[in-house]
């Protein structure tokens, strides 16, 4: 069998293997969401409907289906991307979700880049200063920052730059160029760098003392290579994959809260402004495509993730 | 004394146990103040309008008073009983399943029901916290219990995966055979045996979850999804995110350090605790859910 063949099975047989992960998330997401949520048919029919047009209009909604039936339906409508029309404002939930998504990212991508970085970085420090003072220094401050809550930590640097200093606004989302983009999103950077730097130092330094260890890094050590070609050549790379598996696990965690919190706090219109509104109004379709969707992405970007760090390792085997 | 010698020296282990110490009495003065709250000796009134509007601190209102002139002392102390339900609640009926399902595991890994309960355990992992939280609340139709009911399905993963695994090594050591070789019951084996040799690892795990269902609480109720019909830290944060527009400090002071003075002490006897109990397991620790 050629390379190329063998490589395909290999990825075929691992995508495969997510389908029950797939099959679990979508399950639980229709049960809490649509089976389990209100019936649409009272909100179709408005105040005090007989038992006869509840009855036509739960067979017309399909209500009346048994539960597998509805629960492929479902599965149908996600795929589609068929999500309905909100009950709010009845705007089609895709068209909401293409409009609300491009300003969740770029409220959060940079504090998810930057708090990812740095925390690498103070992690490299302290592990290569292991037990000194500086060590000490960087495990005690991620431990103070790992208490600090998320709300915290947005109400207090909205009091600071916004309401004592004036710097930034920490009101709406007036974005019309890079200027005005810098201008909003700093408050939300800083928060979310404040919030995930402490778990994030905490954990790189826990797995980056461990590959210090090895073998290969004191004979480098011990040959006198600079401390940054050590860490960046031997130790990272020795562990490379539970440091990618924690920053793809770290995404919904840390993006979901953030979105939300800020969202909502700051009234940014992103999607966890729009998700929040939605849990407060209990609009069903918001909430049946936001949860059905972002488990089903992110159980993919598991198992995509999971992929790559295996088809990077040169240990892997195929069969 | 050298320096090469002063490195040398035990001098991380005593200062941890100073720090030990510290957090110790800090949380047992929390659960104190809690107790009272429980007893009804202090901090009834918390709801009652006792004072005027934004009143500053004073020897009657010890922090002042929030915007409808409740006392923001008593809030503050009332707010700790809260959480010290809903942390203790959620943290023993996580560990409880967690336990169970991760010694059933563990002790029939590879089995269908291993399969069966990694599966469980791995699509729950999948769907992200606070979605997965607020879809239970969707469902149950904004009950009360319902953020506690989603924390305990979402916190119970982590112990399953370290007492499964845990599980796993203890099955290598001889006895768990030996016992079943002489005739013990699965049901003995996990309840006798298993369970027995892994109190370590589940008080270990009861703290982590203790300090992440805190610290969820106060997301979920600021953001209107979690205490309901009485007083939190969140809800007072909530408050206060109102509050400091205006200028008013004391119920974001107030709230926010009772929360970080908790959940450091408590994260700090849980890092002593994994240190002393299972210094082996490091790695495996909880990172904990923002």
């Amino acid at each position: 069998m050629t390379p190329g063949i063998e490589l395909l099975r290999f990825i075929t047989r691992k995508l495969a293997a997510s389908l029950p992960l797939i099959f679990g998330v979508t399950l639980i997401s229709f049960t809490l969401t649509v089976h389990l949520g209100p019936d649409p048919a009272y909100a179709m029919l408005g105040k005090n409907p007989t038992a006869a047009d509840l009855a036509a209009m739960q067979r017309e909604l399909g209500q009346d289906q048994p539960f597998w039936q509805r629960y492929a339906s479902y599965l149908r409508r996600l795929a589609t991307l068929d999500l309905g029309h909100t009950e709010s404002s009845g705007e089609k939930v895709r068209d909401l979700l293409a409009r609300t998504l491009p300003v969740s990212f770029l409220l959060l991508a940079p504090g998810f880049v930057l708090g990812t970085v740095l925390a690498l970085l103070l992690a490299m420090f302290a592990a290569w200063h292991r037990s000194g003072r500086l060590d000490r220094l960087i495990t005690g401050m991620s431990v103070i920052g790992m208490s600090l809550s998320f709300v915290i930590i947005i109400i207090a640097l909205q009091a600071i730059f916004g309401v004592w200093l004036g710097w930034f606004p920490v009101r709406g989302w007036e974005v019309h160029g890079p200027a005005s983009y810098l201008n909003h999103v700093t408050i939300p950077t800083l928060a979310f760098v404040l919030a995930s730097i402490g778990y994030n130092t905490r954990f790189f330094r826990a797995m980056l003392v461990n590959a210090m260890t090895a073998d290969h890094v004191r004979t480098a050590r011990a040959y006198g290579a600079s401390p940054i070609h050590i860490m960046c050549r031997h130790v990272l790379r020795g562990c490379l994959l539970p440091i990618i598996t924690r920053i793809v696990y770290s995404v919904p965690a840390l993006a979901i809260s953030g979105s939300l919190l800020m969202e909502s706090h700051f009234s940014i219109p992103g999607i966890g402004r729009v998700t929040y509104q939605a849990i407060l109004s209990g609009d069903q379709p918001v909430l049946m495509a936001v949860v059905g969707l972002s488990a089903v992405v992110f159980a993919v970007a598991v198992t995509v993730a999971d992929l790559l760090c295996r088809l990077a390792d040169p240990r892997i085997r195929l069969a | 004394m050298t320096r090469g010698h002063a490195k040398q020296m035990p001098h991380r282990p005593w200062r941890m146990l100073r720090i030990d110490h510290i957090a110790m009495i800090v949380v047992i003065a929390y659960l104190a103040g809690a107790l009272g709250v429980w007893l009804g000796l202090w901090a009834i009134n918390w709801a009652e309008i006792t004072g005027a509007m934004w009143a500053a601190p004073s020897a009657e209102h010890w922090l002042g008073t929030n915007r409808l002139g409740q006392d923001i002392f008593s809030r503050a102390v009332a707010a700790t009983a809260t959480a010290f339900e809903i942390g203790v609640l959620v943290a023993v009926a996580s560990i409880l399943i967690g336990g169970l399902a991760g010694a059933v595991a563990g002790h029939f890994s590879g089995s269908p029901l291993d399969e069966l309960i990694l599966w469980l355990k791995g699509t729950i992992d999948a769907i992200p916290f606070y979605l997965l939280v607020i879809a239970i609340a969707f469902a149950l139709k904004g009950h009360t219990m319902a953020m506690h009911l989603a924390m305990i399905v979402a916190f119970w993963t982590t112990t399953a995966r370290v007492v499964r695994a845990e599980t796993i090594r203890i099955g290598q050591a001889g006895f768990i055979e030996a016992a079943h070789a002489g005739g013990s019951t699965p049901t003995r084996i996990i309840f006798r045996h298993l369970l027995p040799n892994l109190v370590h690892v589940l008080l270990i795990q009861a703290t982590l979850v203790f300090v992440a269902a805190i610290k969820a609480e106060v997301v979920l109720s600021f953001l209107g999804i979690g205490v309901q019909d009485s007083i939190s830290w969140g809800l007072m944060l909530a408050e206060a995110g109102q509050d400091i527009m205006a200028g008013q400090y004391m119920n974001f002071l107030a709230a926010s350090l009772f929360l970080f003075g908790l959940v450091l002490a408590v994260s700090l006897l849980a890092d002593r605790l994994q240190d002393r109990l299972d210094p082996r397991t490091r790695h495996l620790r909880s990172v904990g859910i923002e």
